[in-house]
């Protein structure tokens, strides 16, 4: 679904990214991990095409990547809702920027509203809600498209440390209801191991893939489970690797 | 207690006035009292109210011509660097001209009618709108900003639904500002040349040393200038509840 072939970005004379490949295959959740300033970020807006690569290219469907797509979303880690607007109007709005018929999308809306605890909070303002619903309806609006594509940039980092919990076992629910491909940059081990099929360890400055690691563990999975921590103790091996 | 204190605070000035008048013996050309203030209203009521009408008149309309003209200039501004860097310049200048030097002139190109009073309004209000439009509308979170650049969003949709509605508090704030000095550009226009308004009362009494009056025309454009800037307040509190919470003032 993703291909990423040589690709290398650079800001000004800084090195973000350089030689990454990685493929996507459809439906895989693939998380990206590594120390703040390892262009995490940059690999996602890559993808997304918020940002030209310096080098090589990016595929998305087997299509390469010039400007955003319709069929990829991105959520952000702040939950960037417009605050003038409603909670089910700020849902909708990739249907209202793509001049698509809301009408026809009213229904999906509630569903995904419902899907992830705030029915009942349609008409509320952003401001009325607490930080962990604030990131629930910016979920529900990168859903609304069915995108084929989900990028996530550290979605639940500036959230206190039970929402952030409730939200990442939410997401999984989320991903085995609705399955897509997805690209979710984190610092958090924990979440990574709960929530990805792989997991890509960068390297910092400039940004290498240092290693990939394959969670073979069946879903749902839980947080504190057993079986997560010998994958989260390599990991936490290999960050520290890299920083070395 | 929201109008109680300012009410209180109110009355003890008057208080401290009326006082100053009996207990110096101030004559009432000088400072009239509060009681010939309010003897002097009531002579001519109808007449006062009238004048009052007028300059409320310039002043609203002014002021509603510059949000007219204010707030595309801004949209304009920010979309272009070029106009931008043309513009904005010549726009701090002529903010900056005082317009008691200009209203001469506005007399003579637009004579002594109501429209020399609204372009001297319009002259005093179109900065402050146009400022705090632009700087609200650049101020948009990069966060939400870069939101619609993922959604693929034109140019138009990244104006007009995503930057100009972000800039509604800010607009608020100019338009507060702008609000009360609309006043102040009407009053102006009609000391340098008319024949009716608020303005042309004080300086009529001014010449005739009929202090009584002056003052009883400076209390209703008080009340003009105070009831026209919590009309605002309210309609901001109406329009963008969502602003309430990074509110200062």
């Amino acid at each position: 679904m993703i291909g990423l072939h040589g690709v290398s970005h650079t800001f000004g004379s800084v090195a973000a990214l350089a030689g990454i490949g990685l493929e996507v295959g459809e439906h895989e959740f693939v998380a990206v991990i590594g120390r703040s300033g390892c262009g995490k970020s940059t690999l996602l807006r890559l993808i997304a095409g918020l940002l030209k690569p310096s080098e090589g290219h990016v595929l998305v469907a087997g299509e390469r990547v010039e400007k955003p797509r319709r069929d990829v979303s991105f959520m952000f880690q702040r939950p960037a809702l417009l605050p003038w607007r409603s909670v089910l109007s700020n849902v909708l709005l990739p249907i209202e920027i793509f001049g698509l018929a809301q009408r026809k999308y009213r229904d999906r809306a509630h569903e995904l509203l419902d899907l992830t605890g705030l029915g009942g909070f349609e008409e509320r303002l952003p401001h009325e809600l607490s930080g962990g619903m604030r990131q629930r309806v910016s979920l529900c609006r990168s859903l609304i498209q069915s995108p084929r594509v989900m990028l996530m940039d550290e979605p639940f980092s500036a959230l206190d440390a039970i929402t952030r919990t409730e939200l990442s076992e939410e997401l999984q629910r989320v991903q085995l209801e609705l399955p897509r491909t997805v690209v979710f940059v984190t610092h958090s081990i924990d979440e990574a191991v709960l929530l990805a099929d792989r997991i890509v360890v960068l390297s910092p400055r400039p940004g290498r893939i240092h290693r990939i690691v394959d969670v073979d563990l069946p879903r749902p999975r839980a947080l504190g489970q057993v079986e997560l921590d010998e994958v989260s103790r390599e990991l936490r091996e290999l960050l520290a690797e890299v920083t070395a | 207690m929201k109008v109680v204190l300012p009410v209180l605070g109110l009355l003890a000035i008057i208080g401290a006035w009326w006082l100053a008048t009996i207990v110096f013996g101030i004559e009432p050309f000088l400072v009239p009292s509060p009681a010939d203030v309010v003897a002097e209203f009531l002579e001519v009521p109808g007449y006062l109210l009238e004048q009052s009408l007028i300059t409320l008149w310039e002043a609203v309309s002014g002021f509603g011509l510059s949000i007219v003209i204010g707030v595309p200039l801004a949209l304009l501004i920010v979309g272009s660097t070029v106009l931008e860097r043309m513009f904005y310049p010549l726009l701090v200048a002529l903010n900056a001209v005082p317009k008691v030097a200009i209203a001469p002139i506005v007399v003579v190109w637009f004579g002594f009618g109501i429209s020399s009073k609204v372009l001297m309004v319009v002259l005093v209000c179109i900065f402050p709108i146009v400022i705090s439009t632009a700087s609200g509308m650049k101020s948009t979170p990069g966060e939400l900003v870069e939101l619609f650049r993922s959604l693929d969003a034109s140019r138009h949709h990244e104006f007009f639904k995503l930057r100009l509605r972000h800039a509604v508090p800010q607009i608020f704030v100019g338009l507060k500002v702008s609000i009360t000095l609309a006043v102040i550009g009407a009053v102006i226009g009609e000391f340098v040349g008319s024949s009716a308004g608020l303005g042309y009362v004080i300086s009529l009494s001014g010449g005739s040393a009929n202090t009584s009056l002056a003052f009883a025309a400076m209390a209703l454009l008080a009340i003009m200038s105070v009831a026209l800037f919590y009309g605002l307040s309210y309609a901001e509190r109406k329009l963008v509840p969502w602003s309430e919470e990074h509110r200062v003032v």
